[in-house]
């Protein structure tokens, strides 16, 4: 049996919703409530217990809360560095929202994203390449970068799919092999020659440009116009249709549709596309270069976006905002109120663990309702 | 050769009486009152759904009865439950073994009776497997993991497991199912054995020959009632047996099915020739146009393999199998659908629907373009067609769950049978259902045959697929032991279903 | 070659491979009884830090050790009640976990020690102490699940919790002890790694070794003898990799990086069909479907 889940109907908490299930009114009402109530809940009870500690820390948690909502919505830079936050967090969670609606659980999105990165930025500094116009060299990349992560998550699907392998574990090896990868690259072929630590040059003309007028790069804007085609890919489309059934039950897939194994593929190829791209824009939007200190974990964090988004492409927008928001708003925040820098970090682990115990709960007790 | 009949009254080591149970709506259980004697082999005879199973898993405390009383050697007992069950000496062989795939045979007998918190060593351990081997005559692999060992072996391993607890009454679940006729034989040949030295022995069964060959009593269920009670075996013949298994109740389908008329010039549609997969061996028919052809037997015969194959679910191993002459396709569902072979599978949830998601999702499975209109013209396109096949639910919406069998099963119906069906093939389709939805059922599916569609149509409630079949053919240890056109021959029919050609 | 020979960098192996195993024991009998654990990480951090502050206050590390014991003891509770109890998604409980425990630990390190404070070193355990440790708890896991009933049970909930569950064992209960025991261990793992020849805290201190207990559990083929030998193989890369960083040579000290994972991956997929995964693994059990 393929490593996509056997179970018909697990009995995982972890209920996605298809996007298309839901009667009239009162249930609609009611999954409503269900979908976007735990994490809103989650939300609330991780402010509130981070507003403990704020206080423990002798800080008045209103004024600091405050103070977040400013860094972000006021302060000059706020909105655009959480757009710019956000474009990595989304580009990879609306890949991942749809493999977590297969149940194909990779956790590889770090690698992909970084070998993106790497093997478009080897591309794009390339002795003979790199004077090329941007116009050319933007889109070029872009294509680069997500053959590469899609070549790269594609391995896990094929040993899963020859081999039975499970998929979280072959992304997890393969993110440390792309790291060593990575690390090896900007010290020896790609190293700039100008540069004492290993780091790659300059993106130079493959910078992404600025949009004019919202002062965000290229990367935001393509992030944000993905969501409603993502949108469009789940709920009208047969890939779609297939992704939910394969998440709910692969045998009626394979006696009706098609082979489970091909929509492995497919979903797992559609992560590393995403998550190569991702990182070709965060070098070339964000970072202008990679040295040592380009992963920070953004592919981990974007699992988090994605199932605080409810697998939901709008969701996992609302989410990447939400989360970068944080960050940048309790960046300012910590400093005017001299609030440890790691407060912050507790407070997302906070809200995705109440999300995934209340999701737990509530589909216990959604279960003991229907068994009457 | 009948075993002389035993004249001494033997102790009664369980007697059960008017045992009820229910699941839901579904009553397993009726009144059933049965004896079982040390000493003694005594069969457990009937159709599926009897209730043979539920009843040896009450007497094993895997299920709590309803109602009624146990006694087991004299001694009236109040709930029991598992443990309870197995220190009074009751011990089932079910038809899923229970034994660990990766540890030994030698471990999985530890498991099942450890004597003290560690493990004896590998050794010593070897040497209880080998004494129980000894003692009972029951040949076990030690030293390999159990999945490596044959389906016989494992059989012969979970019983040593019961012996070594001690069992004083040992309840087989359709025991030779997987066996092959030596290792059956053999098998029974324990059986008398372990009677012989004192034991209860019980076999579900539902093969005549072997009622006949080694057991001393009978008693038969139909429907959860007993219709033969606890009878000596010699005064029995594979006959009357069948006819006692069988027995005259009608199914709300029987009386209500039509079947259409068959035009004699119909032409053959599906071919067989040969076939063979796992446990289905060189069968050979064909339907013709219109036609409705009834697979009878008990399941585990083969028609899980002959259900695979004809929905293109798995290929043969040997043999043809052609729609119109050209072969069936098999691992390309798209391919089946645009052949127009409508599959209306046993195990509906499983196979035919996705329970969370909605009944427009479900119709659309299988069928449907790369493109998908908006979900709410895709509700409304289908809202007729929910009508016209008369499934219940709260709306488009709703999901599969929220719906009956009767409903779900309906809903099928309603996507398989839509377009134009070249060939039916459906198992089971009214089990579980309320007679008004199997009703339905039967009557859509014969509908399609009225209107040219060959229909295979596989059951085990006998007289529900002589109700609705122009032919009927019966499978029994995977060959085809019988073709019955009508009227009937009911005996001759119950012969076939037990083994006999 | 003398790079790799060198008595330092195999000492230095040595010392990197005890955390690693150890974790990779307590991962392994979380596991076998079919708990896919990827809290190991958050556990080895949890672990950490309790070891760390609890041998500050007291000035004995051994105490600092119990601590990273009860720690992890503690936390494997709370995760075997979501995971196990609720059926909750081990998978995307576990990383939640860890995403947890490492911001926790960050935010109170912080506390405790602010900016411009430098955390104090602390007592430490010597190599040959820490080695002994680490086997005993090798051979107790090994005695455990070859030779005890209680392991014999763990191998058959993790393998087939239907059957184990037909005997009369509890399925639930032998998770919940498994994953208990097997998180304890895993955070001690951190401990040593702390109250060991490093002698203080600092952030990201595991740096992902609980991830690297993961891969070596399938690596191992869930067996805890290889897995010791599999940390070992790890550690000693790790030392080769850091002694290579210091020196030009031919090979690139990141092969040795990612060597260890790429054998891994190579051992997963030539076990392919043979897996000794546990078959129930990362599977809820509920007896209503049984």
């Amino acid at each position: 049996m393929s490593a996509v889940a056997t179970a018909i109907e697990p009995v995982e908490p972890f209920d996605a919703e298809p996007l298309d299930a839901g009667a009239s009114g009162g249930a609609v009402v009611r999954r409503a409530v269900v979908v976007a109530g735990v994490p809103v809940v989650a939300v609330a009870a991780a402010l509130a217990v981070g507003a403990l500690l704020i206080a423990r820390e002798g800080a008045n948690p209103l004024a600091v809360y405050g103070e977040v909502l400013r860094g972000v919505f006021v302060a000059p830079r706020g909105l655009r560095n959480t757009a710019i936050g956000a474009t990595p967090l989304v580009l990879m969670g609306l890949g991942l929202a749809i493999a977590y609606r297969a149940r194909l659980f990779t956790i590889g999105a770090e690698g992909q994203f970084v070998l993106g990165a790497v093997v478009a930025t080897a591309v794009a500094t390339a002795g003979g390449v790199r004077d090329l116009p941007g116009w050319l060299l933007v889109p070029a990349c872009i294509v680069i970068a997500a053959a590469t992560g899609l070549v790269w998550s594609s391995i896990s699907a094929l040993l899963a799919n020859r081999f039975n392998t499970s998929i979280v574990i072959s992304s997890l090896l393969l993110t440390y092999v792309a790291t060593a990868a990575m690390q090896w690259m900007i010290r020896v072929p790609i190293k700039d020659p100008a540069s004492f630590v290993p780091a790659s040059r300059v993106i130079g003309n493959a910078a992404l440009p600025t949009v004019p007028g919202l002062h965000v790069h290229l990367g935001f804007l393509i992030a944000v116009a993905l969501v409603p085609v993502a949108w469009l890919l789940m709920s009208r489309t047969r890939f779609g249709f297939r992704v939910d059934v394969v998440g709910h039950n692969p045998i009626a897939l394979r006696a009706n549709e098609l082979p489970a194994g091909r929509m492995v593929v497919a979903v797992l190829a559609l992560v590393g596309l995403l998550s190569g791209v991702a990182g070709y824009v965060q070098v070339a939007g964000v970072t202008d270069r990679i040295n040592a200190e380009f992963s920070v974990d953004l592919g981990y964090t974007a699992i988090i976006v994605a199932l605080l988004g409810r697998l939901h492409p709008l969701g996992v927008l609302l989410a990447g905002l939400g989360l970068a928001g944080l960050g940048i708003g309790f960046d300012v925040a910590e400093r005017t109120h001299q609030l440890p820098s790691t407060l912050v970090g507790v407070i997302q682990a906070m809200i995705i663990i109440f999300v995934v115990v209340g999701d737990a709960v509530v589909v216990r007790l959604r279960a003991r309702q229907e068994r009457g | 050769m009948p075993p002389p009949p035993r004249q001494r009254a033997t102790p009664e080591a369980v007697r059960a009486s008017g045992v009820r149970k229910h699941f839901g709506r579904v009553v397993a259980l009726r009144d059933v009152d049965v004896v079982l004697r040390a000493g003694e082999v005594h069969a457990l005879l009937g159709e599926n759904g009897a209730g043979k199973t539920t009843l040896v898993r009450i007497l094993a405390g895997l299920e709590q009865r309803d109602a009624g009383t146990l006694t087991f050697a004299g001694e009236q007992v109040g709930d029991l439950d598992a443990r309870a069950a197995r220190r009074r000496g009751v011990a089932l062989v079910q038809q899923h073994f229970t034994l660990v795939p990766t540890l030994t045979a030698s471990e999985n007998l530890v498991l099942a009776r450890p004597r003290g918190h560690f493990l004896p060593t590998g050794r010593v351990a070897g040497q209880r497997l080998a004494a129980l081997v000894e003692r009972f005559g029951l040949a076990v692999r030690d030293g390999v993991p159990v999945a490596q060992l044959s389906v016989g072996e494992q059989q012969r391993l979970e019983i040593l497991r019961a012996l070594d607890a001690d069992a004083r009454v040992l309840l087989l679940d359709e025991p030779t199912a997987v066996l092959t006729g030596d290792e059956a034989a053999g098998l029974l040949a324990v059986c008398r054995r372990l009677a012989d030295e004192g034991r209860a022995v019980v076999i579900i069964t539902h093969r005549l020959g072997e009622v006949i060959d080694g057991c001393d009593r009978v008693t038969v269920l139909r429907d959860g009632e007993v219709v033969l009670a606890d009878e000596p075996v010699a005064a029995h013949s594979v006959t009357t047996l069948a006819d006692a298994m069988i027995g005259r109740h009608v199914p709300p389908v029987a009386s209500t099915a039509r079947v259409p008329t068959l035009p004699a010039d119909a032409p053959v549609r599906l071919a067989v020739q040969g076939l063979s997969r796992g446990r289905l061996r060189d069968v050979s028919f064909t339907v013709r146009a219109g036609e409705v052809l009834g697979v009878a037997g008990v399941d585990g015969n083969g028609q899980a393999e002959l259900e695979e194959v004809l929905a293109g679910l798995a290929a043969p191993d040997a043999g043809t199998a052609t729609l119109d002459g050209a072969p069936l396709p098999h691992g390309a569902p798209r391919e089946r659908i645009a052949r127009g072979i409508a599959y209306i599978p046993s195990d509906r949830y499983r196979t035919a629907l996705v329970r969370p998601m909605s009944l427009a999702d479900n119709v659309e499975l299988g069928r449907g373009r790369r493109w998908r209109p908006r979900r709410r013209v895709r509700r409304d396109a289908i809202a007729d067609r929910l009508a016209a096949w008369q499934v219940r639910a709260a709306g488009p919406g709703a999901p599969v769950r929220s719906l009956s069998g009767g409903n779900a099963q309906k809903l099928v119906l309603a996507r398989e049978l839509a377009e134009e069906p070249q060939l039916v093939v459906t198992c089971h389709p009214t089990r579980g259902l309320d007679p008004g939805a199997a009703a339905t059922v039967a009557e859509r599916l014969l509908d399609a045959a009225a209107r040219g569609a060959a229909v295979v149509w596989m059951g085990a409630e006998l007289e529900e697929v002589l109700a609705v079949s122009h032919r009927v053919i019966v499978l029994s240890h995977g060959r085809l032991t019988g073709t019955f056109s009508p009227p009937f021959d009911r005996q001759a029919i119950g012969r076939a279903m037990g083994g006999a050609s | 070659m003398d790079v790799v020979l060198s008595v330092a960098t195999l000492s230095a192996g040595v010392r990197l491979a005890l955390p690693v195993a150890l974790a990779a024991l307590g991962a392994l009998l979380c596991e076998r009884a079919g708990v896919l654990n990827l809290g190991i990480e958050g556990l080895m951090v949890s672990g950490a830090l309790a070891g760390y502050l609890v041998t500050d206050a007291t000035g004995s590390p051994w105490v600092g050790l119990l601590a990273g014991l009860l720690t992890g003891a503690v936390c494997g509770a709370v995760l075997a009640l979501v995971v196990v109890g609720l059926g909750a998604n081990q998978i995307v409980t576990g990383l939640a976990f860890t995403l947890m425990a490492v911001a926790a630990t960050s935010f109170i390190f912080q506390l405790s020690f602010g900016i411009g404070q430098n955390p104090p070193r602390i007592e430490r355990i010597g190599m040959p102490a820490l080695i002994v440790l680490t086997l005993v708890v090798l051979a107790a896991i090994i005695v455990v699940l070859r030779g005890t009933v209680a392991g014999l049970v763990v191998a058959a909930v993790g393998e087939a919790p239907v059957a184990a569950d037909a005997l009369g064992y509890h399925v639930a209960r032998t998770r919940y002890v498994a994953t208990i025991a097997g998180s304890a261990i895993a955070a001690l793992a951190g401990a040593v790694l702390v109250c060991g020849p490093l002698g203080l805290f600092i952030q990201n201190v595991t740096a992902g070794r609980g991830w690297v207990a993961l891969a070596l559990v399938v690596f191992a083929g869930w067996r805890p003898l290889p897995c010791a030998l599999g940390a070992l193989l790890f550690g000693l890369c790790d030392a080769v990799q850091l002694r290579l960083q210091g020196t030009s040579t031919e090979i690139p000290y990141e092969v040795f990086l990612a060597l260890p994972y790429v054998v891994t991956l190579v051992a997963l997929v030539l076990r392919g069909r043979n897996s000794r995964t546990p078959a129930a693994l990362g599977v809820p059990f509920d007896r209503r479907l049984a």
